[in-house]
């Protein structure tokens, strides 16, 4: 028993002493040069200005407008116009793509239409390349 | 949720025992600003929306990684970081008794009053000197458990270690301290 108080009171003048001595180092930090002071506020600022700001609890509101409409209001429509500004280079990507593809397209049929307006409007008739005879002049004459 | 205010107040509580910990710890005031900021910026940032309780807490394991981070990159930088000394533990003083120590301090303590300003900053010089001087984790238990105020279990969970740790850094930080004051013929 006269172990535990003495083990009591030799904490208690322990934790005496160590409050003293913190009461001594407040004085310490109290003193602390302006520039120090000055420095240390400032950063609290900056860390302040960096500071992570409490959830926010979503405010899905529904409003009915007098004519029976109901609109989405708060973050739900942020999000909305969100995704459509995400998603409008994409959508021009493809209207670019079907755009250079159509435009090859009529290219190739004009090309291959204007071999056929020749081909039908020249004078030697289209049946002639067909004739093998005709095919072996051309051959030996070129 | 803690408002702005309430973080700011924290920090403005803090910030100036969280520099001269620091000091303590990295004995060079441009570093100790720099953890300070660091442990300010990552409390507010990372933990900015929690209850204004936590942040005690929370500022003080931040502030003791700071500083370790600090001692880590300084280790990397230069390998100066090499001073056993700070690693070793405190001396076992067999035939020290603090109960006769303290009992003697306490005896002079009615003239601490007709001390002068000068005696006092000797006094304070001493003391933040053999705080230095502590190796770093009973310094580092010694400030959080008396300075900080925090209680065992509380510097305990903030260092990373046990209750048990903490009363014997603490008990032997406060023999140390009490022992190189008598030694100078000073008291707290």
């Amino acid at each position: 028993m006269k172990d535990v108080s003495t083990l009591a009171l030799a904490q208690a003048r322990q934790d005496q002493f160590g409050r003293r001595v913190a009461a001594r180092l407040d004085t310490a930090a109290a003193e602390l040069p302006r520039d120090i002071t000055e420095r240390l506020r400032a950063a609290r600022e900056q860390a302040l200005a960096r500071r992570k700001a409490p959830a926010l609890q979503p405010t899905r509101t529904v409003s009915a407008a007098g004519n029976g409409q109901a609109a989405l209001r708060g973050p739900d429509r942020i999000r909305l116009w969100q995704r459509v500004a995400l998603a409008l280079p994409l959508v021009a990507l493809v209207a670019g793509l079907v755009a250079i593809q159509v435009v090859q397209d009529d290219r190739r049929a004009r090309e291959v239409a204007e071999v056929d307006a020749d081909l039908l409007t020249d004078d030697l008739p289209p049946a002639a390349y067909a004739d093998p005879g005709f095919v072996q002049f051309l051959k030996s004459s070129l | 949720m803690a408002t702005e205010r309430e973080l700011s107040d924290f920090l403005k509580s803090v910030e100036k025992r969280a520099f001269k910990r620091s000091v303590y710890h990295v004995r060079d005031e441009e570093a100790a600003l720099d953890i300070v900021q660091e442990s300010m910026m990552k409390l507010a940032e990372h933990y900015g929306d929690k209850p204004a309780a936590e942040f005690p807490m929370l500022f003080q394991r931040i502030l003791s990684n700071c500083t370790l981070d600090w001692f880590r990159r300084q280790k990397t930088r230069n390998a100066l970081f090499s001073n056993l000394s700070d690693f070793e533990s405190a001396s076992d003083d067999g035939d020290f008794d603090l109960l006769e120590t303290y009992a003697a301090l306490e005896g002079s303590q009615q003239s601490e009053s007709a001390e002068d300003a000068s005696r006092r900053a000797e006094v304070l010089r001493e003391i933040e000197a053999q705080v230095k001087a502590l190796p770093p984790r009973q310094r580092e238990a010694f400030l959080m458990r008396y300075w900080e105020d925090m209680d065992v279990a509380e510097t305990a969970a903030a260092m990373g270690c046990s209750e048990g740790s903490v009363k014997t850094h603490c008990s032997r930080a406060v023999q140390a301290l009490s022992k190189a004051l008598k030694a100078k013929g000073l008291q707290p």
